[in-house]
């Protein structure tokens, strides 16, 4: 799931702008297990954390909770504005995520494009090669590339 | 605590904007520019697209005028209301008088406030209030009489003696019965005040504030925006703006104006601002 800061309580408005992305988030984490490892970076986590302590989550196999997105520069409405590298970047890390191949992300183009994918590579060797994923969210309301997916094996 | 007003109840994180609607021939701001129903009724219907929550809806100019007498005043604006409630029904409806049974017909007509501008001077009216579940607004008029002008009146502390009679009249509300959630306090700038002790009610609102009863203002146009830069009557809104956003800041909590949209930025920013209202809707920096 993206590190969508606007999903934190401290940044709510009266309005939610990530309403369908929220919604998502929400019904993926409370799919996941009690026991849930959570990789992300330290914004990443504080979103991670926020959305376990609003699910109830009962069942009993191990779970990991990654957070990572695509670029923020992927149109001029993007919050890095255009980078013309941004739409095939993220096009090719959608088909690693559907094809649960996590190895050879560019982590130095990743860093360019502002996405956050260091979690998401840290999956290499976690998620079995080849592991059926189901997305449930795929889209860039505000210019930046999110996905909600899930692995099971 | 939640704000009850009649059939509504509030959330103490938003401002509220309370739209004065005169049906009187000679008020002060619009000089009877919504005497007439047709006029009223389109008024009402404009401030409602302009995001008021409140309605205002008053039968007697304030200030000395021809006599109104009680079936004059519930015939300007009984029946009004009966209209505005069916049209509107989520809208809160609150009616500007002093008496006891203009208070009881307007109430039966479906209006959730009683606007006791005067300051308590007829002494059945929270009684009716109570009866209805209607909220009430407590007033300090420095004890004048309806319609009546200050003349040389002083105080040892202005503020002290807004919250002295406006909480005194708060606690006579609840002991008549009405819910203590629906009751307002007003320091009610320019009754029995000179443009001195309005400036001073306005610095020191919060006083009010502290009190812990929500706070109405009503500073829309009135003389001492006007004495205090200058202007007449049509031209005091940015003074008006100015009023009302310090008030907002200090945390006022019901906002009773001519000029809706605007006012209704103004103090949900002001609001805002104050950390007590969130933003509408947030994303920039947070995708």
């Amino acid at each position: 799931m993206p590190g969508v800061l606007a999903l934190l309580p401290e940044y709510a408005g009266l309005e939610d702008p990530v309403a369908d992305i929220r919604a998502a988030c929400l019904d993926a984490v409370g799919w996941l297990g009690t026991e849930v490892t959570v990789i992300a970076g330290p914004q990443g986590r504080r979103v991670a954390d926020h959305l376990l302590r609003t699910t109830t989550r009962t069942a009993a196999h191990p779970s990991y909770l990654v957070v990572g997105n695509g670029s923020a520069k992927r149109v001029d409405t993007s919050p890095g504005y255009v980078d013309e590298r941004a739409i095939p970047f993220d096009d090719d890390l959608g088909s690693r995520l559907r094809a649960g191949a996590f190895s050879g992300i560019d982590a130095d183009l990743a860093r360019e494009l502002w996405a956050d994918t260091e979690a998401i590579a840290q999956l290499d060797g976690v998620v079995p090669a080849g592991c059926a994923c189901s997305v449930d969210y795929e889209g860039d309301p505000y210019g930046v590339r999110y996905w909600v997916a899930r692995w099971e094996w | 605590m939640n704000l009850k007003l009649g059939h509504r109840t509030f959330t103490d994180d938003l401002p509220l904007v309370m739209a004065i609607v005169n049906r009187t021939p000679d008020s002060f701001f619009d000089q009877g520019a919504t005497y007439a129903e047709d006029k009223a009724w389109e008024r009402v219907r404009l401030v409602v697209e302009e995001g008021a929550d409140i309605v205002d809806i008053g039968g007697v100019r304030a200030g000395y005028g021809p006599h109104v007498d009680a079936a004059e005043e519930i015939d300007r604006v009984a029946a009004f209301v009966g209209r505005v409630r069916a049209a509107y029904p989520d809208l809160v409806i609150s009616v500007d008088t002093w008496r006891a049974e203009v208070a009881r017909a307007v109430l039966e007509q479906g209006a959730d406030v009683i606007n006791d501008a005067w300051g308590g001077h007829d002494p059945d009216l929270v009684a009716v209030a109570a009866e209805h579940d209607a909220a009430v607004i407590c007033t300090h008029a420095g004890g004048l009489s309806p319609r009546t002008d200050p003349f040389r009146q002083e105080y040892d502390d202005v503020v002290a003696a807004c919250i002295e009679t406006t909480v005194g009249l708060a606690e006579r509300a609840v002991a008549a019965g009405v819910d203590p959630r629906s009751v307002v306090i007003d320091p009610a700038h320019d009754f029995g005040k000179n443009t001195f002790h309005s400036l001073e009610v306005t610095r020191r609102i919060g006083e009010m504030v502290a009190t812990g009863y929500p706070v109405l203002v009503s500073v829309s146009n009135k003389d001492f925006v006007g004495e205090t830069l200058g202007l007449p009557a049509g031209e005091r809104m940015h003074g008006t703006y100015a009023a009302t956003a310090i008030t907002a800041m200090a945390g006022a909590r019901i906002h009773r104006v001519h000029q809706v949209r605007e006012t209704r930025h103004l103090v949900d920013m002001a609001w805002s601002i104050a950390g007590r209202r969130p933003p509408l809707r947030a994303i920039r920096g947070l995708a």
